[in-house]
């Protein structure tokens, strides 16, 4: 009673639940335009999920597997798979798995199918991302069972939490569920004690996995953006993608069942009140008050449904550094990066391009 | 479904949220909470106490409320200042005690005694002023100080006098008139209390030296900066104060013809009670009559009241101490709040559904397809000029703009390179037209109606129309004039957007999308202004029709082009043009072939469309959420139409990037020339069209021109 009659006070002065508040990009995050004016960019039409094998980078670009040198020179396709690769993840014995539409493909580095791996019977749609561990099994990761990959929005939208962690051995093809009821994980990592890290994307953290499933905590909470794929750093923490800004208008329309409603039923999905891989492409994208250009120039801090950042997160999860393109830029909606060559490499879903950063030799 | 979108649609319609902030935008607002708290005071008295509202009851009352709130208001007139008079109590008792010592002892006449007095007890005040407002000597102990010594005073004549005063008594007709008649029955105190108070309220709200005074209480510092003598002011509010202290006195001498060492004694309390209670701020600058009149009475019923109720000698006090701080604490939570609570409840959306938009897609075959006509614009005065929101061009080709900082920018021909300021008027100069004898004339956000001669100098046309009777913000001035056109017969008609918002706001009317807006008309021949048209939705762009006999405006927020005919068989009726467009429209003006040009500001964007139809989903994003933050009209890019009378349009110009000429609200054609301008733009843009008549200008097709060529 006192709790119902402490949540209508609270939404109508807009207060506890209610209250509309983004966290500020400060300290470590505070923006720069490292990303967006690096020099090195590669053209790559969905650019995704960056792994590294012994024989260079590897990331996908819708159905294509390509391959990158990381001391940069030229990159190339060397597998064509069915159907849009959704994540890739590479064994420390070089076996290479990726979820394309319903299953998953194990192939070696070079691209040729590995014998005698399999994914079971398993019906693997709506793969987020994928990791080994060390012993050889295959962590999945299922964003929605409920909206497919490219209904993300919508889930979020809905308030989805019908994601899931699945443990395939690939060897004898046995699945079982290893968590489930998580709202969008987006990526997978392994901590050095043999806990799994995971992004819950929709609610902006990341978790800790103990090895039976349970969730042993939150490691980092209210993140600025929606966190994607998590990899290792060098200096033993990792790099966490975020792959589109959270703002205030958003966190107000999750808020409103009504309109959201109406919003879902009648306007194309690009245009909806929703982050986004990429913006600024039509005129009928949603606008916000600061993004109205003053003589001509878009201010780099306009509120924004897409951007671009990586923050580099230490063993103990506090971020040390980010790399920004901020509102207006194109390398937008990154949805994974990769630390190879002294090097970041990143893949700009949203804006097409594969972008590596020279990364200042040891601390800043 | 339909049904409780129906039922929006009623309730945005019939309940006006607006009023809302506009009344919490009003000074008088501040007067609510001591009105309110008036009226449960005479409830609750009124109940209690019997005869409370018999005629003799409420004769003694007012009687009493005479001298009272003379007190009251000279209290008052100290506080607003910044300043306290303590001494109020004692010099209302020298003010009675000198009464009747001139009267009985020296045996003045009424005429004689009464200014001798009030001039008296204006000294006390005087000197109260030259130590407060000259010597500055603290408020509050220097009055604490004339408190005891004019007290003093008084008890030492009482004792050398009273016998004497006592013996004798005074008679005349006057003087029985003021201690117990009036006229028409309503007591002679209460009669000067009404005179002093309208006199008051005047000189207070609409006269040069009330205004100082507020000024000077408001903050001391600022006023001094701006020249205002605080000194002085300071030192006539005290006067002033005095003197009604005075007047009080002899009111009070005339009531009772007594003289007391209790008279006036703990006055100062409860006139400073009343001052406080009644919303006049302890700190200075916020204060009135009314709200002086207000606590007056609350208090003088509250203190009889207590007294008629019988209760114990100290409850009196304690009620009046309890209401007191009571008083303190909504004042202090009211100041502090009101400002916040306006500013959330300020923007109040409506309900507008608008019709799906024509499709612009590329292939989609209609006239409003995507294309790249103005991908190649030459770019003129590049941050030369800032918010150029309409471009005109004279007979000799020169190109004239507004810009932000409120010049009038011209270019010279042919290149446009070289700029110079016109002619400067200030505030936000938007839409501009030529008149008959080449004036230019410019709605001027902010400002109103200005005309440029052609000798440079800058009128003003008007800034002002009729006010509405039911509206509450004052709709008579303008607020944001934003495009006109001159009628064949020299009658201007020009456009408010909107009168709820200042200029820099406007795009916030788009999250109202209400009838914020009108069409004004001014007649150079009468000087009138009247109001043509109300209740439209930021309307915009006026552009008189070819056959001059009716007048062509867009409606922004709903997408729509209007018809007003102001001459003819139809004059005086509105009909629709065009609706269903996928942008906001802006300026109109004519085309060369007898079409007209259309700005398209701004596009629509899905999103915002079904939130149009969700007002409370809009009012709640208005207070929840930062301003920057809002959902927005698309103002970032815009295109250019062309249509003709019956409603068709013919093309669309667009630029899809919107790099090279970011947003456009205006165009003209001018001699095979379309010339572009955009509020958010720091650039003019031109662009050559193909197959245009390029002898055509603007002023000679309104005007008849050089080559005695007079459209038709």
């Amino acid at each position: 009673m006192a709790n119902a009659l402490r949540n209508f006070v609270d939404r109508f002065l807009g207060r506890g639940e209610a209250a509309v508040t983004v966290p500020p990009l400060d300290g470590a995050l505070k923006p720069n335009s490292l990303l967006e004016d690096a020099a090195f960019g590669l053209r790559v039409p969905a650019a995704d999920n960056l792994v590294a094998t012994g024989e260079g980078l590897v990331y996908s670009s819708g159905a294509d597997l390509h391959r990158q040198p990381p001391c940069g020179g030229p990159g190339m396709a060397f597998r064509t798979l069915g159907a849009p690769v959704s994540a890739l993840a590479v064994s420390s014995a070089g076996i290479l798995a990726a979820a394309t539409g319903r299953t998953i493909v194990f192939t070696d580095t070079a691209g040729r199918d590995a014998a005698g791996l399999s994914a079971g019977n398993h019906d693997w749609t709506g793969i987020t991302a994928m990791d080994f561990a060390h012993d050889g099994t295959l962590f999945v990761a299922i964003g929605s069972s409920k909206n497919a990959l490219d209904e993300w929005q919508r889930d979020l939208l809905d308030g989805g939490q019908t994601g899931s962690i699945w443990r395939l051995d690939p060897a004898t093809g046995r699945v079982d569920r290893f968590a489930e009821r998580l709202a969008y994980p987006n990526g997978i990592a392994f901590a050095p004690d043999g806990n799994i890290i995971v992004s819950e994307a929709w609610q902006k953290r990341l978790v800790q996995l103990t090895p039976t499933g349970r969730i042993a905590g939150q490691v980092i909470e209210d993140l600025p953006g929606y966190p994607a794929r998590i990899s290792r750093s060098a200096r033993g923490g990792y790099w966490l993608s975020i792959f589109a800004p959270r703002s205030q208008l958003i966190e107000f329309v999750l808020r409103e069942p009504a309109y959201r409603r109406a919003m879902m039923a009648e306007v194309e999905k690009e245009f909806w009140i929703a982050p986004a891989l990429r913006s600024g492409y039509s005129f009928r994208e949603p606008m916000q008050g600061g993004a109205l250009k003053q003589m001509g120039i878009l201010k780099p801090w306009a509120p924004t449904r897409s951007y671009g950042l990586v923050v580099e997160l230490s063993a103990d999860f506090v971020p040390l550094r980010s790399f920004h393109s901020r509102a207006g830029g194109r390398r937008h909606g990154i949805t994974s990066a990769l630390e190879a060559g002294g090097k970041l490499w990143a893949t700009a879903k949203g804006g097409d391009e594969l972008v590596a950063v020279a990364l200042p030799a040891e601390g800043k | 479904m339909a049904s409780a979108s129906n039922l929006t649609k009623l309730r945005y319609r019939f309940i006006p949220d607006h009023v809302i902030g506009e009344i919490l935008s009003k000074k008088w607002i501040d007067n609510a909470i001591p009105f309110l708290v008036l009226l449960c005071v005479i409830a609750v008295f009124g109940t209690l106490i019997p005869n409370f509202f018999s005629a003799s009851n409420l004769s003694i009352t007012s009687r009493q409320l005479g001298e009272f709130a003379l007190v009251g208001i000279a209290m008052m007139v100290v506080i607003v200042v910044g300043g306290i008079d303590l001494s109020v109590g004692s010099n209302f008792a020298l003010g009675n005690f000198m009464t009747l010592a001139l009267l009985n002892l020296a045996g003045w006449s009424v005429w004689a005694a009464v200014p001798a007095v009030i001039l008296i007890c204006g000294s006390v005040g005087l000197l109260n002023g030259v130590l407060v407002g000259y010597l500055r000597l603290r408020a509050f102990l220097t009055t604490l100080v004339t408190l005891i010594i004019v007290r003093a005073i008084v008890d030492m004549l009482l004792l050398k006098y009273a016998q004497a005063m006592s013996m004798s008594f005074y008679q005349s007709d006057l003087w029985d008139l003021m201690g117990l008649g009036g006229f028409f029955g309503i007591p002679f105190s209460f009669c000067v209390l009404v005179v002093v108070a309208i006199v008051g309220h005047v000189l207070l709200t609409r006269s040069r030296p009330g205004w100082r005074l507020m000024a000077i209480g408001g903050s001391r510092r600022s006023a001094h900066n701006i020249g205002l003598s605080v000194r002085g002011t300071v030192c006539a509010a005290y006067t002033i104060s005095g003197m009604l202290c005075g007047l009080a006195g002899v009111l009070y001498a005339a009531r009772l013809s007594g003289a007391g060492t209790d008279t006036g004694m703990g006055l100062e309390i409860s006139a400073l009670t009343a001052a406080v209670l009644g919303g006049n701020s302890l700190g200075g600058g916020r204060g009135s009559i009314v709200k002086a009149l207000i606590g007056a009475v609350i208090v003088l019923i509250m203190t009889n009241g207590v007294l008629r109720l019988g209760l114990n000698s100290g409850s009196g006090p304690m009620v009046l101490g309890l209401t007191l701080i009571f008083a303190v604490f909504v004042d202090v939570r009211w100041l502090k709040n009101r400002d916040k609570l306006l500013n959330k409840v300020y923007v109040s959306p409506t309900y507008i559904e608008l019709p799906e938009p024509v499709a612009t897609s590329a292939s989609s075959g209609t006239a409003f397809a995507l294309n790249d006509r103005l991908k190649h614009v030459e770019i003129i005065g590049l941050a030369a000029v800032e918010s150029p929101e309409d471009v005109i061009l004279d007979e000799d080709d020169y190109l004239y703009c507004g810009t932000r900082h409120g010049d009038i920018v011209r270019f010279a021909p042919p290149d446009y390179t070289s700029h110079e300021v016109y002619a400067h008027i200030g505030g936000s100069p938007l839409g501009m037209s030529w008149d008959r004898d080449k004036n230019l004339v410019v709605c001027v956000g902010g400002m109103g109606l200005y005309k440029i001669d052609r000798n440079r100098n800058v009128t003003k046309v008007t800034d002002e129309t009729n006010r509405s009777k039911l509206s509450i913000v004052d709709d008579s001035r303008l607020r944001l004039a934003d495009d006109l056109d001159i009628a064949p017969d020299g009658r201007i008609f020009f456009s408010e957007a909107t009168i709820r918002y200042e200029m820099h706001d406007w795009p916030v009317d788009a999250l109202e999308s209400r009838g914020n807006g009108r069409i004004i008309c001014h007649d150079p021949k009468t000087g009138k202004t009247h109001t043509a048209l109300r209740n439209l939705i930021f309307p915009n762009g006026v552009c008189t029709a070819h056959d001059g006999q009716s007048i062509l405006f867009a409606e922004s927020w709903a997408c729509r082009i209007n018809r007003y005919y102001i001459s003819g068989p139809k004059a005086g009726t509105l009909e629709r043009v065009l609706d269903r467009l996928p942008g906001y429209p802006d300026n109109i003006n004519r085309a060369s072939d007898g079409t007209y040009w259309a700005a398209i500001m701004g596009m629509r964007s899905p999103a915002l469309d079904v939130a149009l139809r969700m007002p409370g989903f809009r009012k709640r994003m208005a207070r929840r959420i930062a301003p920057d933050q809002w959902l927005y009209p698309n103002l970032n890019i815009g295109c250019v139409i062309r249509f003709n009378d019956k409603g068709e349009v013919l093309e669309s110009l667009w630029d899809q990037g919107a790099e090279n000429h970011p947003m456009i609200t205006s165009m003209r054609e001018h001699k095979g020339y379309l010339y572009l301008g955009g509020i958010t733009n720091n650039r003019i843009g031109r662009i050559r069209l193909e197959g245009r008549n390029e002898a055509w200008s603007g002023y000679s097709n309104y005007w008849g021109g050089r080559d005695g060529e007079r459209a038709a």
